[in-house]
């Protein structure tokens, strides 16, 4: 067991650790495959360590030294299994045979309801190990998954403390439908973990392998399975992280005291647009008077003041073993990470327990428990936005370093824009949150027949999640005097119910197995929440409000009814097809519209296993797969088909009735058609290559279709239109080098997503914050941008230029000019803020005891718009806002005929409104993780009584490469409230991180 | 024990049994409930009022700028030359000071989008009252107030999105809806089309509604049909059904010209004050503070508010013949301890506390929509224009009197080099001063708007550029003629591009 004297008596020994000789002998011999040909690169050492291990030559020969006496030899090689080879005392030539490993083929996917050999797949399906996905330190499950798994887009788009990424498989395929991935765990729909306590993740992608998960399964399927004992022996396991976080602030730099000193000259030129007599001179004397250089004694800089470094801690514990009777596994998590960003932060702690009792061999009971916990400290968006844009002529600090009192009465000369001081604020401000979350999982599996057996499968779950913003009286600004608290809380809880019954049997050559039966799926969320003003000093309860209370409060209880059904069949190991068939009742649409079905088909050929292959030594697997099937979306909130008048509402202390929502009684289903062709391909057992196409066609889909709003409707909800999404994702997994001291492997993914809008009832514009517009209509893509050209500065007026494209009667495009009159300007498609292609590029050297790993993601083709320009080079409309250093070659308008990147601040009429000025080339290429380890030698472990000791130095978000101006291109592409896909405002930054990992196993 | 295993699993099976799989909303009735319950159509029409002053959701955003009433002042009273920008801003009714105007713009749109389903809030009242045989005073009364916030709500939009009647007539005006069954796609009436449906509607209401059962000034009342009808048939060049409805309402005896030094209240006590006919009532939960007020942009107490919109400088040239007109008692001039004048980016900052001080409160007031001065008002203009000078300046000098300007009466004279007319237009301008009037009225009288003043609506200045000793120069667009196609607003993009039979403005 594990304990601290233990750990500190191996400390002591790292120090006076050293190697003993002993006494050798040489023996010699040759690998040979089961053909009888010579196999290099089989790595042959001395069971039990490592010391001395050799790789066999080109020509399969071998030379090692051993100890005198019988050894025991072991040999490993990738694609083979390993072969242990007993060597007698006089024996010092030996000759073997390595055995062909079909371990890969005949590892166990889980697949959600079951799981298959890997070899009878016959749907696009990525596995992640545990292994793979831990090399960022994250409670986000997600931020691991990035650049692992081709066609899976995840998006980072906060920095903050417990933030959680956003993920998108093989495109987005939905307008106003969710579009986040279901998550499975431990074969049930949803549920709580830990990224500790994950052995491994599956990513389901195609309709072969999701069509079973029927209407929750437009965004693809992610199945976490989480940690079993896997063999009789207690294992233990402690893992230490421990290290800190730096914002990442991008490419956006703020301007220091006298580079603003500089930049603010140019508004003092003399120059009138239109008016006659401009000298185009700057007026040094009035900018001396108005700006005087006794500013230049304060150079504030407010991101390093309000954003610092912050510690970043994981602590894992866990036991696993096996009895007779019970499988046992234990897991404890404390996560803790500090916030960049004042008073931010997060703490988790899980603990799982996950049991499984044998009645019988084949009877078995699981219990599984997952209780979690998080608090944290939240942000309030204003001060970050002050963060950026408060000038540096400000001090926050008093001579004791107290943050001062800004208001508008304020009399001192207080240059920024707006009269606060967020570090103030902060400090007379607070946003908790606090969560908890418990699941328990009951299975039961029960055989009827050697063949038929029954399993149920439950889970209930709670959850809370409590929220606080709290001012007090004695911030500045709007809750100035009176304070305000505002308390809400969540609480949700659930329950799902699975029963199948599974048959399983052989037939001559054919195999057949299958499921069928009854899932239920039903939960009660209810909203509480309650504020007011009129706050004591120093008290922050709702006891003690004094004024303007108010209260909020609505239960949802949401349940879906399904059957379900799946059928794989096999014929020699050869041929394989599957099907299955779901059918789903929703609570969310009208009665007779309720029921949906959701079918699959998908095939599968293994060539490998035919007779032409079988021997074939550069082809060690491949397979061809194909499959078809549909999903479905009824995720978009209940009783989206009546007509309603909300309620929430009140006149006068009375209740007011307002239009909510228009009638569609025959709303139903979104469905999304899957076809899939892909192939996997392993060659000399040291390549793995996937590749697959795809065609999805979401149909019918939930649309909320615009209405005139002279309706007094915006939308009405209709099942129309479709989103088309072709794509091919490659991904390969090489073992570059593979000897004896050195490997080196490249796992390398890839995929293009091509998407497009047909159908569309009408165009419709969405414009969102910041007045940025979107266009939706039939041949164009979603999220495509909406807004006029840049055709940058008018060399001889100074002012900002847009393009205008003359057309004829019929819509063609006759000649272009430019304006500068933004309302002539023509609105364009301006490009999606989806990407063209993503992927990973992931590398890890080993050399004896040391790794190496370096892990990019990158992703190409889309745009952000970065509306944070339009304040932060905003050409002097908002003089009192602190701008970003231009990049390089820009410069700007001093007087006529100059060739300039930015407007003259005395012609500058709408030269921040929407265009393409500040609608930016999103793509990055991101090293998202390198890593150096070091495992402690085998030997020295166990004298510790130890089996595994690793350490390690990781760094997390090293850097990004970007042409993109701004923070860091990673945007959001979820829309919601004041958000617009692809569309960044100031942010959270992300973070850098730099870890110390020591991971023990006893 | 494999038996006793396989009846528990049969057990489990049979909570399905239960399942209804219905989800039914917890916070909203439908909309076919509305006509069977006994407080439906009560809860609807209320809700109507609340559209006024609520943020309703927008574009998939809540966003605290966007208000019936923000827009409806901001969009009247920025347009005109009694208020001075202090500000550049991103917020779209900096617009209305650049004139750069766009078909996207989003208080334009959510102007229009609210006031529809303000309409469509009345339609479904109507249609369902329809269907009640023998109707209450009551509910006759609610119904009365739906034709009035129908015609009402045509009438703000037809101002705003087409030109003055007294322009052109058969110019396009706005989208008529009349009913909820109505086809989506419906193109523009002409603006004398619109003006007979608002006319016809506010008789229809001011018939429906009586005293017995009338509501209070918080809701349209007979009187508030009565002085809209006023002020429709002003608008329309109607001059003998603009004194009659005027009469009609002064005559009513419910309202009370508020004195000199009542008038200083009036305001503040919007609900109680004796000369409002009609005002949205706003209580202390709509009190939307700094982000969100209609007073945030118009006065500051150093937090309360934005306060970066001002009294401009000609309008406090015009009260300043009068040092005696209790009407400047709404401008706070900003001095700092020493008496020193506060500037804001080079403007001098004088508040507008129009919209302040309900219940002490910076940022809450509940904003009148009629009042009776204007009763006085409309009905002194009509006279004006029917050469009734004598009775024009009477009515004029009503309304000074009760300002605190009893010496300064015009006592049935014109003064040289004025006419009658113009006498009215000054009274009226610094009487309704801040309260969506003045632009729609210096355009409907076919004058221009003069904006040459120092203030963010010159394009491109610079605070260095101000000297607030002479007149700015130079500057484009600082007099507006009404032939100018920037008085008026484009039409929403988004009800073009799926209304098909609606045209834009030019």
């Amino acid at each position: 067991m594990f304990n601290l004297k233990k750990l500190l008596l191996f400390l002591l020994l790292v120090v006076s650790y050293c190697n003993l000789y002993a006494q050798e002998r040489v023996v010699k011999g040759k690998v040979t495959a089961k053909d009888g040909s010579s196999l290099p690169g089989v790595v042959i050492q001395v069971q039990g360590t490592t010391k001395g291990a050799v790789a066999s030559g080109p020509d399969g020969f071998f030379s090692i030294n051993v100890t005198p006496g019988a050894v025991i030899l072991e040999a490993h090689s990738i694609g083979y299994t390993t072969k242990v080879i007993p060597v007698a005392a006089d024996q010092n030539k030996i000759s073997f045979v390595m055995e062909e490993d079909n371990k890969q083929l005949g590892e166990v996917v889980v697949t959600g309801y079951s799981s298959q050999k890997k070899g009878n797949l016959t749907s696009a399906i990525t596995v992640v190990s545990a292994e793979k996905l831990k090399d960022v330190t994250s409670d986000d499950i997600g931020e691991m998954l990035q650049g692992k798994v081709s066609g899976l887009q995840v998006v980072n788009s906060s920095g903050a403390p417990g933030s959680v990424s956003e993920i998108r498989l093989r495109g987005v395929s939905s307008v106003n439908a969710a579009q986040a991935p279901l998550i499975v765990v431990d074969g049930i729909i949803g549920g709580d973990y830990d990224p500790n306590d994950v052995e491994s993740v599956t990513v389901l992608k195609d309709a072969g392998a999701t069509a079973i998960y029927g209407s929750q399964a437009n965004g693809g399927v992610i199945i976490i399975t989480t940690k079993k004992a896997k063999g009789d022996k207690t294992q233990y396991e402690f893992k230490a992280v421990t290290g800190f976080r730096t914002p990442d602030f991008g490419t956006m730099t703020m301007m220091n005291s006298s580079e603003l000193y500089q930049n603010q000259k140019q508004l003092f030129r003399d120059y009138i647009p239109g008016a006659t007599g401009n000298s185009y001179v700057i007026d040094l004397v009035q900018f001396q008077s108005e700006r005087p250089a006794s500013i230049l004694n304060t150079n504030t800089n407010w991101l390093t003041t309000m954003f610092k470094p912050a510690p970043v801690e994981n602590y894992y514990f866990s036991a696993m073993g096996k009895t007779a009777k019970n499988d046992y596994y234990f897991g404890a998590t404390f996560y803790d990470e500090g916030g960049t960003f004042m008073n931010t932060d997060y703490k988790r702690v899980n603990l799982r327990s996950n049991n499984t009792y044998h009645f019988t061999d084949k009877i078995t009971l699981t219990n599984n428990i997952n209780i979690s916990g998080s608090e944290g400290k939240s942000y309030d968006y204003n001060d970050i936005y002050y963060a950026y844009l408060n000038l540096p002529w400000d001090n926050p600090y008093d001579a004791n370093h107290n943050a001062i009192y800004v208001d508008g009465n304020s009399k001192f000369t207080w240059w920024s824009r707006d009269k606060t001081n967020p570090i103030n604020t902060i400090d007379n401000s607070d946003h908790p949150f606090k969560s908890f979350d418990i699941n328990y999982d009951l299975a039961l599996n029960l055989p009827i027949t050697p063949w038929l057996s029954f399993s149920t499968t439950n889970r209930g779950s709670a959850s809370y999640y409590y929220s606080s913003t709290f001012y007090s009286p004695e911030v500045e600004g709007v809750y100035h005097g009176t304070g305000y608290l505002n308390d809400q809380s969540t609480y949700d809880y659930g329950g799902i119910s699975t029963n199948l019954l599974k048959f399983d049997f052989k037939l001559g050559k054919s195999a057949i197995n299958g499921l069928a039966g009854v899932e239920f799926e039903g939960s009660q969320t209810n909203t509480v929440g309650a504020s007011g003003k009129g706050l004591p000093i120093g008290l922050s309860s709702l006891d003690v409000v004094a004024n303007s209370q108010a209260v909020n409060g609505s239960p949802d209880s949401p349940s879906i009814l399904s059957y379900l059904s799946q059928v794989n069949y096999s014929y020699e190991d050869r041929y394989f097809l599957s099907g299955s068939y779901r059918v789903d009742g929703s609570s969310a649409f009208a009665p007779g519209n309720k029921y949906g079905t959701f079918p699959s088909i998908s095939a599968g050929w293994l060539v490998s296993n035919e007779d032409f292959l079988r021997d074939n030594h550069a082809v060690d697997n491949l397979k061809l797969r194909l499959s078809y099937g549909i999903t479905g979306t009824q995720d978009i909130g209940a009783s989206r088909y009546l007509g309603l008048y909300s309620l929430t509402s009140q006149y006068n202390s009375a209740v007011g009735a307002t239009p909510l929502q228009l009638e569609s009684p025959n709303l139903t289903w979104e469905s999304k058609h899957q076809l899939d062709a892909g192939f996997d391909i392993g060659l000399f057992h040291r390549i793995n290559i996937t590749v697959d196409a795809y065609h999805n066609v979401t149909k019918n889909l939930l649309l909320q279709v615009a209405q005139p709003l002279s309706v007094g409707f915006e939308t009405k909800w209709e099942n129309t239109g479709q989103v088309l999404n072709n794509g091919l994702e490659f991904a390969i997994s090489s073992q570059n080098i593979k000897n004896k001291d050195f490997q080196w492997t490249t796992d390398f993914n890839i995929s293009f997503n091509n998407n497009k809008l047909q159908d569309f009832p009408s165009t419709v514009i969405s414009t969102g914050e910041d007045a940025v517009s979107q266009i939706y209509r039939t041949g164009g893509n979603l999220y495509e941008f909406y807004m006029p050209t840049w055709e940058g500065v008018n060399p001889q007026t100074g002012a900002p230029q847009w393009l205008v494209q003359n057309k004829d009667a019929n819509g063609k495009v006759t000649s272009t000019s430019v304006t500068s009159n933004y309302a002539s300007a023509t609105l364009q498609e301006q490009g999606s803020a989806l990407p063209k292609f993503q992927g990973g590029f992931n590398n890890e050297f080993r050399y004896k005891k040391f790794f190496l790993r370096i892990n990019t993601y990158f992703l190409y083709g889309n745009k952000v718009y970065n509306a944070n320009l339009a304040e932060v080079e905003n050409d002097g409309s908002e003089p009192l806002l602190n701008q970003i250093v231009l990049p390089k070659g820009s410069s700007v308008w001093t007087h006529p005929g100059d060739i300039a990147t930015e407007p003259s601040p005395e012609n500058n009429t709408n030269s921040t409104s929407v265009s393409t000025r500040y609608l930016k080339n999103g793509s990055y290429l991101s090293l998202r993780n390198i890593a150096f380890g070091y495992s402690l030698p085998k030997t020295f472990a166990q004298r510790l009584n130890l089996s595994d000791i690793n350490l390690s130095l990781s760094a997390d978000n090293v850097y990004t490469f970007t042409r993109y101006l701004g923070q860091d291109p990673a945007t959001t592409i979820t829309p919601g409230n004041f958000v617009t896909p692809g569309v960044a405002d100031f942010k959270y930054p992300d973070n850098r991180q730099f870890l110390l990992n020591i991971d023990i196993k006893f | 024990m494999k038996n006793k295993l396989l009846l528990i699993a049969a057990f489990s099976m049979l909570i399905y049994s239960g399942c209804k799989l219905e989800d039914n909303p917890t916070n909203a009735v439908t909309t076919a409930s509305l006509a069977t319950t006994s407080d439906g159509l009560l809860n609807a029409v209320n809700g109507a009022y609340a559209l006024f002053k609520d943020h309703e959701v927008f574009e998939g955003t809540t966003d605290l700028n966007n208000m019936y009433l923000r827009q409806y002042f901001q969009m009247s009273d920025f347009a005109s030359d009694d208020v001075v920008c202090g500000q550049v801003t991103t917020d779209p009714f900096f617009l209305t000071f650049s004139l750069g105007f766009t078909p996207t713009q989003q208080n334009a749109s959510y102007f229009w989008y609210i006031s529809y389903k303000i309409i469509s809030d009345a339609n479904t009242v109507i249609e369902a009252g329809s269907k009640i045989s023998n109707p209450s005073a009551a509910q006759q009364q609610l119904i009365g107030e739906c034709y009035f916030l129908r015609a009402f709500c045509h009438f703000n939009l037809v101002r705003f999105f087409a030109e003055p009647y007294t322009i052109n007539p058969t110019a396009p005006g706005i989208v008529l809806r009349t009913s909820t069954t109505d086809p989506a796609i419906k193109a523009r009436s002409s603006v004398k089309d619109v003006y007979a449906q608002v006319i016809a509607d506010a008789i229809k209401s001011s018939t429906l509604m009586t005293d017995g059962a009338s509501r209070g000034v918080t809701f349209a009342t007979k009187e508030a049909a009565e002085a809209l009808l006023s002020r429709v048939s002003l608008y329309e060049g109607d001059y003998q059904s603009t004194i009659t409805y005027s009469n009609a309402v002064i005559s009513s005896g419910k309202f009370t010209e508020a004195t000199a030094s009542d008038y200083k209240t009036l305001f503040a006590n919007a609900q109680t004050d004796k000369e409002t006919i009609f005002c949205i009532a706003f209580d202390a939960l709509d009190d939307y503070g700094k982000l969100g007020s209609l007073a945030s942009q118009y006065y500051s107490n150093g937090n309360s508010g934005w306060g970066e919109e001002y009294a401009s400088q000609p309008l406090r040239d015009l009260y300043a013949q009068n040092p005696s007109d209790v009407r400047t008692s709404y401008i706070d001039d900003d001095l700092d301890s020493s008496g020193a004048q506060q500037y804001k980016n080079g403007i001098p900052i004088y508040y507008v506390t129009k919209f302040s001080f309900q219940g002490g409160s910076p940022t809450l007031s509940s904003p009148i929509m009629f009042r009776l001065s204007e009763m006085y008002l409309n009905r002194a203009e009509a006279e004006a224009n029917l050469g009734q000078t004598s009775a024009a300046l009477t009515d004029v000098d009503f309304i000074r009197s009760n300002r605190g300007l009893s010496g300064a009466l015009y006592n049935g004279t014109v003064p040289t080099g004025q006419t009658v007319l113009g006498a009215v237009l000054q009274e009226r301008r610094l009487e309704l001063a801040f309260e969506a009037d003045r632009t729609f009225t210096v355009y409907r009288n076919k004058q221009s708007m003069n904006k040459t003043y120092w203030g963010y609506h010159l394009q491109g200045l610079q605070a260095s550029d101000i000297n607030l000793s002479v007149a700015p120069a130079n500057y484009p667009n600082m007099i507006i003629p009404y032939t100018s196609t920037k008085i008026i607003y484009y039409i929403p993009e988004a009800e073009i591009l799926s209304n098909t039979a609606a045209t834009q403005n030019p």
